[in-house]
């Protein structure tokens, strides 16, 4: 299944991107090569031999809708800079302005590392005596293949998150691997699994009484629940590296495995995470008891699906313990 | 609750240090060598974070291009009639989506939603109910599996996004319940 998702997520992003690509191709969305009209205001003067002049622009609302074909609301005033040389002139809005759709876009494109949209400015005559303001055009660089670029940018995007991501669960793991195995070696996880086990064994029945995979097991759902996150994670890489010793198979999921991954996704927790706190304050509160009611049923939804499945016959047949017993036998 | 609540978020702050100092001090009792134990373990901790890159590296690309690429906006507004038809309301339909494959979206989702509705309203409620009874499936699978080297998952993620469905209809009703 996971095969055909992850498949699926890949195909479906190219096509999605190709064709919001050729539609934006086809009708124009960021009028390459056109003419924007705009409103270009000096504050201070104009000043003919001065390089960066400041200024404003000003865009008309229905101007803009007409050319762009949309019709959201627009800021018609930004702050920019006339910058002049002997090659002609050109209009840069400020950085970081709060640019309205397709704007903020064709900046993206074509501003990436300044995030100021830029342009040459066409039909340029100096204001008359009195006057601050002149009417002018700007025209901005090619835009084409948007979502194109942005898949490619967040698969690599995403790829280094992945890592830094890993890389940043070392500290955790390294402490938590540590003291487990202190606890392994003074027989505490010994004591955790006799204690616990009548109740963790109805749910992984097969692994065998006694196994310390069930003291970690244990460890990792009671941090879970408590929300201890930074130390869920890491007893949980410990219960499923037990787990795997009692695997037949190298790289395919037994049954139990399975089940504490259901545990997992559905995390059965009584603390909710700190960021939703973070973002929720107070208000969380309220929101414990619908929680915990949601989250136990999830749970319970979770335990119950993973025992079904176990039973259909696609994954009867990929069981790595029924693998074993055709090999022997 | 809100007694319940404190009592639980006291438990949390004693259990880490318990475990930091009861764990090494109960093997110095057991006359453990328990620093040399404790560096032998934590050696594992280094492997098993480079284990789960590549894991990692391929379930978060494909989520990352999947939603650059405007597919996922697309899903989410071809799901709204049908959902709608359940009783569910649009404005939960991303939050329901993109929880089992982005942790930190989810977040995202919820701050956004509280910027459009308010932070009183009944979907912010919904969303925040969802984010908090549920984890990242897509995220969980990748590191679990990706430490052991398991790359044929049978049924755990069939089985999480169940349990996601479900935990997504319960957050709507429990919290209609409760505040609706």
């Amino acid at each position: 299944m996971l095969n055909y998702i992850w498949a699926g997520l890949i195909i479906f992003s190219l096509v999605f991107a190709l064709a919001a690509d050729v539609r934006d191709l086809s009708a124009d969305t960021y009028r390459n090569g056109a003419t924007l009209p705009v409103e270009i205001t000096f504050q201070s003067g104009y000043d003919a031999s001065q390089r960066r002049v400041p200024v404003t622009v000003g865009l008309s609302e229905t101007t803009f809708r007409d050319f762009y074909g949309v019709t959201h609301a627009v800021d018609t005033v930004f702050s920019g800079t006339l910058i002049q040389t002997s090659d002609g002139r050109q209009l840069r809005f400020a950085e970081d302005a709060a640019l309205p759709e397709p704007l903020a876009t064709i900046r993206s494109v074509t501003s990436r590392r300044d995030n100021d949209l830029r342009g040459p400015v066409v039909g340029f005559a100096p204001p008359a005596v009195g006057s601050r303001a002149v009417t002018a055009g700007v025209t901005f660089d090619r835009v084409r293949f948007v979502k194109l670029n942005s898949i490619s940018a967040a698969a690599l995007d995403f790829a280094e998150t992945a890592v830094t991501l890993a890389l940043g669960l070392i500290g955790a793991l390294a402490l938590w691997m540590g003291l487990l195995k202190i606890a392994e070696e003074s027989g505490m996880l010994h004591s955790i699994v006799r204690f616990t086990q009548p109740v963790v064994l109805k749910l992984f029945p097969e692994i065998p009484r006694d196994h310390p995979a069930l003291g970690m097991i244990v460890l990792n759902l009671s941090a879970n629940m408590l929300g201890l996150g930074n130390a869920a994670t890491p007893l949980g890489l410990k219960a499923m590296e037990e787990l795997q010793s009692l695997n037949p198979t190298e790289d395919t999921a037994t049954n139990s495995m399975v089940m504490l991954l259901a545990l997992n996704t559905a995390s059965v927790q009584l603390v909710p995470p700190v960021i939703l706190v973070a973002i929720m304050g107070l208000q969380i509160n309220q929101l414990m008891i619908a929680i915990i009611i949601v989250t136990f049923c999830s749970g319970v939804t979770a335990v119950i699906m993973a025992k079904l499945f176990g039973r259909f016959k696609r994954y009867r047949e990929t069981d790595p313990a029924n693998a074993s017993k055709v090999l022997e036998g | 609750m809100e007694t319940f609540r404190n009592l639980i978020d006291l438990v949390s702050v004693f259990v880490l240090p318990a475990i930091i100092v009861g764990f090494p001090l109960y093997g110095l009792i057991k006359k453990v060598p328990v620093y040399e134990v404790f560096v032998d373990g934590a050696k594992e901790g280094f492997n098993v974070a480079v284990m789960i890159i590549p894991y990692l590296v391929a379930i978060l690309f494909s989520i990352g291009m999947f939603r650059a690429s405007g597919a996922l906006d697309f899903l989410i507004d071809g799901l709204r009639p049908i959902v709608g038809a359940i009783g569910i309301p649009a404005e939960v339909i991303p939050m329901g989506i993109i929880r089992p494959l982005t942790g930190s979206g989810s977040a995202a989702i919820v701050l956004d939603m509280i910027n459009q509705y308010g932070e009183d309203s009944i979907f912010v409620k919904m969303a925040a109910t969802m984010f908090g009874s549920t984890e990242t499936t897509f995220y969980v699978i990748a590191v679990y599996f990706g430490a052991v080297n398991i790359r044929k998952t049978r049924h755990a993620l069939p089985v999480g996004l169940i349990a996601d469905f479900v935990a997504f209809l319960l957050a709507v009703f429990v919290i209609r319940l409760l505040f609706g």
